[in-house]
C-alpha cells in the first residue's frame, strides 16, 4: 500500500471511528452521513484543520441543537485533551443571571429549582403511581409529586397539541371555482362553460392564544399550567401566550426559548407583576385592542386560565368578553377552582364572563387536563 | 485554503459578508457534492443572499420559491394557462379535428405555466433553486419537496413524467418558526448563521452605507451588539442595522443621542412592544454601554464589548 493510500485509509477509519462518537451523542449519523463526510474532506484541504472541522460540521449535523455536541466530541475526537488545559463541556449558565437587585419574583424562582431538578432525570420508575396522581388536586402535592407531576403535565400538552394540529373539514359551503376542471367539462360542449367545477377550500391550522392569570391567587395553580402552556406552544407551533394579572404581557418568544428552564427564567424576567392583583377585564381589553387585528379570526381559540377573581371594573370585564366572542371561534375557560367540591362561579367576575364561554372546565389536576383534549376541536359557527 | 473556497469568500465578501470562511466552506461543499444546503438563522441575518452568491458563483440563473402557509404541490411546480386554453378552444370552434386531438393540443407545454420548481427541472443549465422560508409550508408540502429532492421528476397527469435535465443546486432556508422533519434535514447540508460580530457588522456597515461617518459607524455597530443582549420579541439583523444607519444620516446624525434614537426608534424595531420597552426599559442602559466603550482604547472589538456588556448587567 503506498503512504498516500494509507494516509487515506487511515483518514477513512476515523471519519467513521467519529461518525460513530457521533451517533453515541445523539447526532443522527448514518454510513450516508458517513460516506459525504469523506467526500467532504477529499474536497477540502485536510491539512486545514479549521477547513476540516467546517466541512465535517456542514455535512454532519443538521439542526442548530446539534452544534454544541458536535464541537465537543470534534475537540475530543481530533484534539485528545491536554491533561492540564482541560475546559470541559460548558458549564450551565447560573441560574439567575442578575447581578443586581431586582430578583424575579419567587413563587416563579422557587418552581424553576424544581423544574430544573427534572429535567435530565428520564429513567421511569418501575412502578409509577399515575393514578392516583391524575385526581389529586395540583394544590395539594408533596415535594416528592413534583417531579412525576410535570413529566404527565408536558405528556399532556403534547397530546392535546396532537389533537388540535389534526386539521377539521371545513364545512363552508362556498367554495372557489376549480378553472382547470371547468375548463376540462367545457370541451365537452365546444368550449361554453355551463358547468362550475368547484375546489375545496385549503383546510386550515386551528391558531389557540392562551391568556393566563397569573395574579396572586392563582400561584398555587400557575406553577403546573405554565409548564403545559410550554409544552402546548412547543408541540403546536401555533400558539399565542399571553399572561396577566394587572397588566398584560407577551410571553410567546420568551416561552419559544429551547430549553424550560431559559424559558421560564426569561418569562420571570418580563413579567413584571407576577403574583400580583388581577385586572382580567383591563387585561383582555388591553388584549383585543393591541393584538385583536392579528390574532383573532373565527378560527382562533381563545383559552382563558383564571380563577375569575377580578378587583377591577366588572363591566370594563363584561364588555371585553361579549367583544372576544364576537370575533372568534371559540373560547374556552378553565378554572382552577371548578374542581373544588361545592363551587359556585358567584364571584362577580366569573358570573359576568360565564355567558360568553363555549367551554367551562376545570384544570386542577392532572384529568381535567387530559380531558381538555375533547373541547379544542373548533365547530363553525 | 482551497482556492474554490476563497473564490467564493471573495464573492461573499463584495456582498457583505466580510469573511466569512464557515459560509463559504458550505456553499462550496454544497456544490460539490451536489447536495442541498438548508441554511437556519434568524430573520436578517442574510441566508437569501447565500442563495444569490452561489448563483452568481456558479455563473447560472436564481429561481426563488417563496414558501408560504397553504402553500401546495400544484403552486409550487405548474398550473395550466387557462386563458390561453379558453382562447385557443374558442378559435378551434369550427375545425373539425376529433375531440380527443383538441384535448391533447390544449394540454400540452405551450399551454403549461411552469412554477419554480418545474422551472428548475426543465432548466438548460443547472440552476440554482432557493427554497425560501421552508418552514412556512405546511408538512405535506414538505413530503412533496422532499420526493422532488429525491427522483428530481414530476409528473403532471396530462403530459407524463418529466425528468430532471439537469440537477439544480438548491439552498432552503428555514427561520425555524416551527421545525422542519428529519427526513428533510438528513437530506441536506447544514449551515447555522449567527448574528454578526461587532467588527464584521461595522465593516457591513462602513461597506453598505458609504456616506457614514466612523463615529457614528463605530457607534451603531456597538449598540446593535448591545441590543442584542436584551431579549425582545424581534431581535433585529442586519437589514434593520442598514436601514437605520440610513435614517440617522438622513436626519444628519453624526453621532447617536437619546434623541436621535427616540426619533428612529420604528425603524430599527418593527414590533409595537418592542419599541416600547426599548424606549421604557432599555434606552438608558445601552446608550449607558456605548459611553462606557467610548472609554476603551480603538479599535473597538467584540471582546471589549462584552467585557463592557459583563460589568452593566442588562436588567430593565
Amino acid at each position: 500500500m503506498s503512504a498516500a493510500a494509507r494516509r487515506f485509509s487511515d483518514l477513512t477509519s476515523h471519519v467513521v471511528a467519529f461518525c460513530r462518537r457521533l451517533r453515541l451523542h445523539g447526532l443522527p449519523v448514518g454510513p450516508r452521513e458517513a460516506a459525504d463526510a469523506l467526500r467532504g474532506l477529499s474536497a477540502v484541504d485536510v491539512g486545514d484543520r479549521r477547513e476540516c472541522y467546517l466541512a465535517l460540521r456542514t455535512v454532519l449535523t443538521s439542526r442548530k441543537d446539534d452544534l454544541p455536541a458536535f464541537d465537543r466530541v470534534f475537540e475530543e475526537f481530533w484534539n485528545p485533551p491536554q491533561p492540564e488545559g482541560d475546559h470541559g463541556p460548558q458549564t450551565p449558565k447560573p441560574l439567575d443571571g442578575a447581578g443586581d437587585g431586582s430578583q424575579p419574583p419567587p413563587a416563579l424562582m422557587e418552581w424553576l429549582d424544581e423544574a430544573l431538578q427534572t429535567q435530565g432525570e428520564e429513567s421511569m420508575p418501575a412502578y409509577s403511581p399515575v393514578e392516583a396522581l391524575t385526581q389529586k388536586d395540583f394544590s395539594a402535592f408533596t415535594a416528592e409529586e413534583l417531579n412525576e407531576v410535570t413529566r404527565l403535565v408536558i405528556a399532556i400538552a403534547r397530546r392535546v397539541a396532537t389533537r388540535l394540529s389534526r386539521r377539521t373539514r371545513s364545512a363552508q359551503r362556498s367554495a372557489r371555482v376549480d378553472l382547470r376542471r371547468t375548463i376540462r367539462h367545457s370541451l365537452r360542449r365546444g368550449g361554453e362553460i355551463i358547468d362550475l367545477a368547484y375546489r375545496r377550500r385549503k383546510i386550515q391550522k386551528t391558531r389557540v392564544v392562551l391568556l393566563a392569570d397569573v395574579s396572586g391567587s392563582m400561584d398555587l395553580y400557575s406553577r403546573f399550567l405554565i409548564q403545559f402552556i410550554y409544552a402546548l406552544q412547543h408541540a403546536l407551533g401555533q400558539v399565542e401566550t399571553l399572561v396577566f394579572s394587572t397588566s398584560l404581557t407577551r410571553i410567546t418568544e420568551a416561552m419559544s426559548e429551547d430549553d424550560l428552564r431559559q424559558a421560564l427564567d426569561e418569562v420571570a424576567r418580563r413579567v413584571p407583576d407576577w403574583s400580583g392583583g388581577t385586572k382580567i377585564g383591563a387585561s383582555l381589553r388591553t388584549f383585543l385592542d393591541r393584538y385583536g387585528a392579528a390574532l383573532l379570526t373565527p378560527r382562533t381559540v381563545v383559552i382563558v386560565i383564571s380563577d375569575g377573581w377580578d378587583t377591577g371594573d366588572i363591566e370594563i370585564l363584561e364588555a371585553a368578553m361579549a367583544d372576544l366572542r364576537r370575533r372568534i371561534g371559540r373560547v374556552i375557560w378553565l378554572n382552577p377552582l371548578l374542581g373544588s367540591p361545592g363551587y359556585e362561579p358567584i364571584c362577580q367576575g366569573m358570573r359576568a364572563a360565564l355567558p360568553y364561554v363555549d367551554v367551562f372546565a376545570s384544570a386542577h389536576n392532572l384529568e381535567s387536563l387530559r380531558q381538555l383534549e375533547k373541547h379544542l376541536a373548533v365547530r363553525r359557527r | 485554503m482551497h482556492p474554490e473556497i476563497t473564490r467564493i469568500q471573495t464573492m461573499l465578501e463584495a456582498q457583505g459578508y466580510v469573511a466569512d470562511q464557515s459560509l463559504a466552506t458550505s456553499v462550496y461543499l454544497a456544490i460539490q457534492l451536489r447536495k442541498p444546503l438548508l441554511i437556519e438563522g434568524a430573520a436578517g441575518v442574510g441566508k437569501t443572499e447565500v442563495a444569490k452568491v452561489m448563483a452568481r458563483a456558479l455563473d447560472t440563473d436564481l429561481i426563488r420559491l417563496q414558501c408560504y402557509e397553504g402553500l401546495d404541490a400544484t403552486t409550487s411546480l405548474y398550473e395550466w394557462n387557462y386563458q390561453r386554453q379558453l382562447l385557443h378552444i374558442r378559435l378551434q370552434e369550427k375545425s373539425d379535428l376529433p375531440l380527443e386531438v383538441r384535448e391533447r393540443e390544449i394540454f400540452s407545454e405551450p399551454f403549461l405555466l411552469k412554477r419554480p420548481l418545474l422551472a428548475a427541472i426543465t432548466h438548460d443549465k443547472a440552476p440554482v433553486l432557493l427554497v425560501d422560508e421552508a418552514d412556512r409550508a405546511d408538512e405535506e408540502w414538505e413530503a412533496f419537496l422532499l420526493e422532488v429532492l429525491s427522483d428530481w421528476q414530476v409528473t403532471i397527469p396530462e403530459i407524463g413524467t418529466i425528468k430532471a435535465k439537469h440537477v439544480p443546486y438548491v439552498v432552503l432556508t428555514s427561520n425555524r418558526t416551527r421545525e422542519l422533519g428529519d427526513a428533510l434535514r438528513r437530506r441536506c447540508l447544514y449551515l447555522w448563521i449567527d448574528y454578526p460580530a461587532f467588527e464584521k457588522e461595522l465593516s457591513i456597515v462602513r461597506r453598505k452605507v458609504p456616506a457614514i461617518n466612523e463615529r457614528l459607524a463605530e457607534q451603531i455597530a456597538a449598540f446593535m451588539q448591545f441590543v442584542r443582549k436584551t431579549k425582545l420579541d424581534k431581535t433585529p439583523g442586519i437589514a434593520e442595522t442598514l436601514d437605520w444607519s440610513a435614517a440617522l444620516i438622513a436626519l444628519h446624525r453624526d453621532h447617536l443621542d437619546e434623541d436621535a434614537i427616540a426619533q428612529t426608534l420604528g425603524v430599527l424595531f418593527k414590533q409595537r412592544d418592542d419599541a416600547e420597552r426599548v424606549r421604557t426599559q432599555w434606552l438608558d442602559h445601552l446608550l449607558g454601554s456605548v459611553r462606557s466603550l467610548d472609554r476603551e482604547p480603538r479599535p473597538w472589538t467584540q471582546d471589549a464589548i462584552d467585557r463592557v456588556a459583563g460589568r452593566a448587567s442588562p436588567r430593565p
